[in-house]
């Protein structure tokens, strides 16, 4: 049996972390060099590690898994440019090693002091979802007591232009073109057994796949994203009640049923 | 809880070295590989310059044109792996059947092509349909459709370590028992990006790269797959699947260190290592070798030695990039093959590319294949932002 996630902090982030989000945290100006979707997802992790009453304190056997849809898509596309603009000689080193996945689970390591497993999820809008599993392996292994989930989700700007010009041309995988496309960071504080700040316990979490792609329930998102997992979690936990999260898209199903926790 | 044992029914390898895991065992032990310059793959100034080590062209001329590198070189392995276990993915369970596969290209947006025709030109009927079959295709889902399976999939994206990642993690989802098998691996390909961005970090070299040399100079990249079909004892039984290993420990730990850099101490390492010992239920004298990550690079080699010293001191080290070249996320999953290999034809290949000591190293890498006893030995990876993941690997008679 794999365990139950007890969530002991979460905070989810739609649109970007500013300077005043961030400087109750960090010197901001160690930031400056930071992705957008790093800032982001580092002010949801400290408000998670705020919740759950580590902020201050010891994180030794805290983990990191970390979802991102596309990977660390503002520094993968300003290498990009650079090749495309300065030339392979004169292109950006830094914006290739910032182009890494890890990079932004570098960057929680770093700023929260976090040295345990580290392990990152990479496949669209199923993400998520498998950065849960991840956490429940770390967890069912005893590879940590508490497991930092966090999703960094960015915007393509490549696939929102040709969204608006003609919704058509991404079937199945879109959702919603007309909304104003923003990145979303989410972070949650997950343990196996409850703690004295648990708030909700997910009794079961379930990743599958389909042959079906073309179902879609996504809204407000410009095309698959890992995002919206997290938006609707964020939209349950908020209701306070036991629920039943269903998710089908394209090739994907998530289940996952949860309820508030209350101490015994 | 109870954990199921994690055997390896089959496995399969595509790399420079060789078409199939045999070959490429073959291939590690006589240094028969392609070692290409220039380098065809790509479009780049640094082509004539940079060397690379490439899968046989021949395999790839009938590659399906909506299939990228990465995902055509992970299927070849994986019907190995399924020929080699004697079994159809049709005759397993598909509901019980997992996939996690590592890459560092694919999960990434790889689509340089359509982005360069975007910002200069303008997009294609081609290049639609190119971005459709992105949007379309995370790799272990594209992987788990491939195969008509529906159980749990993952990609994982922790660069250089992927590989070793998704073998470990394949191994705790039998082990908890979220899955009867699991199809695992890895799996990458050259694009501009990885092969520019490399050179451009100063950690490409010109010359073949050798591991834990003096004289070393740096990497040299490589493009390729491995797939291991894992599955718990009790299935293997009962399907009467051949066993070729097992999957005994898994460790990893992040170092917080530097973005492109570990820690020159090897403390992520070193906890890893010690991490996939205490999970395997072994300890430094019970393994034969330590297939290292061995990339070549000054920094990576340096801390690889400090902590081989500290946790599995006198335990043998083989680096086997000499003959692959790194094959970024699917590098651990290519070396878990070679390992199982080793430990199965008790012998332990040569370091090649390796010459002259490093005396700062205080390691001395294999330089000629030796007959081995020990049925256990270590596979390690290190990766870009500090992750390391290892892995104990167990012969087919280490039950």
């Amino acid at each position: 049996m794999l365990p139950k996630l007890y969530i002991n902090g979460f905070s989810c982030l739609r649109g970007d972390a500013t300077s005043e989000d961030l400087a109750p945290f960090v010197e901001v100006r160690k930031l400056r060099r930071a992705e957008q979707i790093s800032k982001n997802v580092l002010l949801c992790a400290f408000r998670a590690l705020e919740q759950a009453k580590l902020k201050d304190g010891p994180r030794a056997d805290l983990a990191i898994s970390l979802a991102m849809g596309a990977g660390a898509l503002e520094s993968t596309l300003k290498f990009m440019d650079s090749i495309i603009e300065d030339g392979d000689e004169l292109s950006s080193p830094t914006a290739f090693a910032s182009s890494v996945h890890n990079s932004t689970a570098l960057f929680l390591s770093m700023f929260l002091g976090i040295h345990g497993p580290c392990v990152v999820t990479g496949q669209l809008d199923a993400s998520f979802a498998g950065a849960l599993l991840t956490a429940q392996q770390f967890l069912a292994k005893g590879m940590c007591q508490q497991v930092l989930v966090t999703l960094a989700e960015d915007v393509n700007p490549l696939l929102t232009e040709q969204l608006q010009k003609d919704s058509s041309l991404f079937d199945p995988f879109i959702y919603q073109p007309q909304s104003p496309a923003k990145r979303v960071a989410g972070a949650l504080i997950c343990s196996a057994k409850p703690t004295p700040t648990t708030q909700f316990v997910l009794d079961s979490v379930q990743l599958l796949c389909t042959d079906d792609i073309s179902s879609q329930s996504q809204p407000q998102l410009p095309v698959r994203s890992c995002a919206h997992s997290v938006l609707l979690l964020d939209k349950y936990l908020q209701q306070n009640a036991p629920f039943t999260m269903h998710e089908q898209f394209a090739g994907t199903i998530l289940n996952i049923e949860g309820k508030p926790y209350v101490l015994a | 809880m109870s954990l199921q044992k994690v055997s390896i029914a089959g496995m399969g390898c595509v790399c420079a070295c060789g078409n199939t895991s045999e070959e490429a065992f073959e291939g590690t032990l006589n240094a028969k590989t392609r070692f290409e310059l220039p380098n065809t793959r790509v479009d780049s100034v640094y082509t004539s310059k940079y060397p690379v080590f490439l899968v046989d062209p021949a395999l790839y001329q009938h590659k399906p044109a909506d299939q990228t590198f990465s995902q055509f070189f992970f299927i070849r392995a994986a019907l190995q792996a399924f020929e080699q276990a004697k079994i159809s993915p049709r005759q397993l369970n598909p509901k019980r059947v997992g996939v996690i596969v590592g890459a560092s290209v694919h999960p990434s947006f790889h689509c340089f092509k359509i982005y360069r025709r975007w910002k200069t030109d303008k997009l294609t009927e081609a290049d639609y349909t190119g971005l459709k079959n992105y949007l379309a295709s995370p790799l272990a889902q594209w992987v788990s459709n491939y195969f008509g399976f529906q159980g749990p999939f993952q990609t994982i994206a922790t660069a250089c370590a992927s590989g070793t990642d998704a073998i470990g993690l394949a191994k705790n989802w039998i082990e908890t028992g979220l899955c009867d098998a699991v199809l695992c691996g890895g799996t990458d390909e050259i694009t501009e990006s990885p092969y520019v961005g490399f050179i451009r970090l100063l950690v490409s070299t010109p010359q073949r790269c050798r591991p834990f040399c003096k004289t070393r100079s740096g990497i040299n990249i490589g493009e390729g797959a491995a797939a291991l079909l894992l599955t718990n004892v009790q299935s293997a039984q009962q399907l009467k699947l051949s066993c070729q290993g097992y999957v005994l420990g898994y460790g990893n730990c992040c170092d917080g260190f530097h973005p492109t850099a570990p820690d020159p101490k090897g403390t992520g390492l070193r906890k890893a290592l010690s991490f996939a010992l205490q999970d395997a239920g072994k300890n430094a004298e019970d393994m034969a070798f330590i297939n290292a990550h061995g990339t070549a690079s000054q920094a990576n080699d340096s801390a690889e030695a400090i902590a081989f010293n500290s946790v599995l001191p006198h335990v043998p080290v083989w680096g086997s990039k000499g003959v692959t070249g790194h094959t970024l996320g699917a590098a651990g999953a290519i070396e878990a093959v070679l390992t199982l290999q080793a430990l199965n034809k008790r012998i332990l290949p040569a370091t090649i590319g390796f010459t002259t000591p490093d005396e700062q190293l205080q390691l001395i890498p294999t330089r000629q294949a030796t007959a081995i006893s020990k049925r256990v030995a270590m596979s390690d990876s290190l990766a870009f932002g500090g992750c390391n993941a290892a892995i104990v690997l167990g012969a087919c008679d280490a039950a």
